[in-house]
């Protein structure tokens, strides 16, 4: 029988929480006033299919936010539009209290942003970290303290003279992150920033994102991976046809979505539809099993009865366990369930 | 303190867009022109006869030339931010679109200005002999500020319509072939033209450009050189006009 050492552990401590996962910044301190604020936020790039469908959300200071959804959910499209690169079709949205449409360069001043298209300029990775201090105007001996400091926090020493151009996708992420340091802001944008990164360097990354947000940064950010997320946001929003189908604390959408947990089992040898059957009436209505072959797949709201009931049936009746395995539910799960797989769509409160 | 805006974008296209290879197109291909046909025609005009040195005809011709290089980098700066991301990186940066795009400009007026200073030198080098006054100077340098404004507008206003890079670079050789062989820069304008050719010389921004400096270069400056570079001054500000208005409609991405 195979058990997840980790997994078992979460259970028996009646704990969700696996080591290392703190789920979120929990630490940092979140003001109340609107970093970000939109109102019915509505985009077209071409007059009929809107890429923005009516987003209402605020962003407070200091917190982590979290963008989420498909290819073409409308993610970036709303990063554009709070980095003042497209006016919103219609409605409401300020940016650190000022409107994008009038204030663009006043905001633009205040802000960062980590696009998900690699930009660099033609020269050296040194080079595009000191060009780019210089543009926002930070003075020599500070730029180059700031470079000799980012060039080791992502370990990036190693091609620092090599052009930008020539170097691998995730050093090029890296140089992008980076750079984007050079200089101070007050909100961060990042549309996928770690698209590319290794493990050990998307942890770098998120953990000198946290490091900045707890030294009050703002962040708002865009991602596919969804363990990064949970690791990171303090809230994220599900979209999906440009609109958001989903706003709440990762913990809260992890409670919405599953008060329940799910079990994972695998039974060797013949016939085990018959143990499935005994276990279905065994477990009762407060948890739901479905089989595919010899495994099956149960979710619970009572894992500790519900595995014991399981050691008991296969003991009576002489069944061998392949595999067990008690796992939390993922913002995976919040995320299928909420764009329509998985569970059906629920709309925001 | 730091430097305003505008001058640091002129710095940031001046660090990243002066690589050597760019600098032997800039300076290089004018002062290739200078020489091949220079000491090519000039041996030419020699055995024909006539007492024109063609060299001495040229210099200042290929002085006026520089305000086309210039037009070429400011077109290429664009398109190279745009195709390298750092457009739109730079318009979510602490600038304005009409910022970023002074500093094309002037960037493009200062690759034209130090092109001219060198040519200059090179044709002092070769002729032995340079502009006889201070005043000729500043008419030099004048009319290859405008027409290095003119071109470079220009180049950015094809930059901002074209879609495509490849569309770009073929409009652009195309340009520089055109506008260069119509113009008096290599050869003066003669009723002995073909009328459709002599129209295109009349017309051509750069036969202005070229009359002017070899006007002031020799001192031999007219009246019609002072309203050629009035109407040009004229001309760059409607060019500067329409490219502002198509690069700020246009799409900051790459296509």
């Amino acid at each position: 029988m195979l058990i997840r050492g980790e997994h078992i552990l979460s259970v028996s401590t009646g704990s969700n929480r696996i080591v290392g996962d703190d789920g979120g910044v929990t630490g940092s301190a979140k003001g109340s006033d609107p970093v970000v604020s939109a109102v019915n936020l509505r985009h077209s790039y071409d007059g009929r299919k809107f890429a923005l469908d009516g987003v209402s959300f605020t962003v407070r200071r200091g917190e982590v936010f979290g963008l989420l959804g498909r290819n073409g959910a409308g993610k970036s499209t709303l990063i554009k539009a709070m980095t003042t690169l497209i006016q919103p079709t219609s409605g409401t949205l300020r940016v650190l209290g000022m409107d994008p449409a009038h204030e663009g360069q006043r905001i633009r001043n205040r802000i960062g942003v980590v696009q998900q298209a690699e930009s660099f300029d033609f020269t050296t990775v040194q080079g595009n970290l000191d060009v780019y201090g210089m543009l926002w105007g930070v003075p020599k001996a500070e730029r180059r303290r700031r470079r000799e400091q980012l060039l080791t926090r992502f370990d990036l020493g190693d091609v620092r003279k090599r052009r930008a151009f020539d170097i691998s996708g995730g050093q090029k992420r890296r140089v992008q992150v980076a750079r984007e340091f050079m200089h101070d802001m007050e909100v961060l944008f990042l549309d996928e920033p770690t698209v590319g990164l290794d493990v050990i360097m998307r942890r770098t990354l998120l953990d000198s994102i946290r490091d900045e947000v707890r030294r009050g940064l703002t962040v708002v950010f865009t991602t596919h991976n969804l363990e990064e997320a949970d690791y990171l946001c303090d809230r994220v929003a599900v979209m999906d046809e440009g609109r958001f189908i989903v706003l709440d604390s990762v913990e809260n959408l992890k409670r919405l979505y599953g008060g329940k947990k799910t079990i994972d089992l695998t039974v060797a040898g013949e016939g085990p539809s018959s143990f499935f059957s005994a276990l279905t009436e065994r477990l009762g209505p407060r948890a739901s099993v479905s089989t595919h072959g010899g495994s099956a797949v149960i979710l619970t709201e009572d894992p500790k009865d519900a595995l014991s009931k399981i050691v008991e049936l296969t003991q009576a009746m002489g069944v061998q366990l392949e595999w067990l395995t008690v796992r939390k539910n993922t913002l995976e799960d919040v995320f299928l369930r909420s764009v329509g797989r998985g569970g059906e769509t629920r709309a925001v409160a | 303190m730091p430097l305003p805006n505008l001058l640091r974008l002129i710095y940031r296209n001046i660090v990243v867009n002066t690589d050597p290879g760019s600098l032997v197109i800039l300076i290089g291909l004018p002062g290739m022109y200078l020489v091949f046909f220079g000491f090519g025609f000039q041996s030419v005009t020699s055995s024909s006869g006539s007492g024109t040195s063609y060299l001495a005809f040229l210099a200042p011709g290929i002085l006026a030339f520089q305000v086309v290089m210039a037009g070429t980098v400011a077109g290429s700066i664009l398109w190279s931010d745009r195709r390298w991301g750092m457009l739109s990186q730079l318009l979510v940066g602490p600038f304005t679109r009409l910022q970023y795009l002074l500093g094309i400009m002037l960037t493009s007026m200062l690759f034209g200005l130090g092109g001219a200073v060198v040519m200059l030198g090179v044709a002092y080098a070769l002729l032995g002999t340079g502009p006889a006054h201070l005043l000729a100077f500043g008419v030099i340098f004048a009319s290859i500020t405008v027409g290095s404004i003119f071109f470079g507008a220009l180049m950015l206003l094809i930059a901002a319509l074209v879609k495509s890079n490849t569309a770009y670079n073929s409009i652009q050789i195309l340009l520089i072939f055109v506008v260069n062989f119509a113009s008096t820069v290599f050869y003066p304008l003669s009723n002995g033209l073909p009328v459709v050719l002599r129209v295109l010389f009349e017309v051509n921004p750069l036969t202005y450009v070229a009359d002017s400096v070899r006007g002031a270069y020799s001192g031999a400056l007219t009246a019609t050189d002072v309203y050629q570079m009035l109407f040009l001054a004229a001309e760059t500000v409607v060019v500067l006009v329409l490219a502002t208005r198509a690069y700020m409609r246009s799409n900051v991405a790459y296509e």
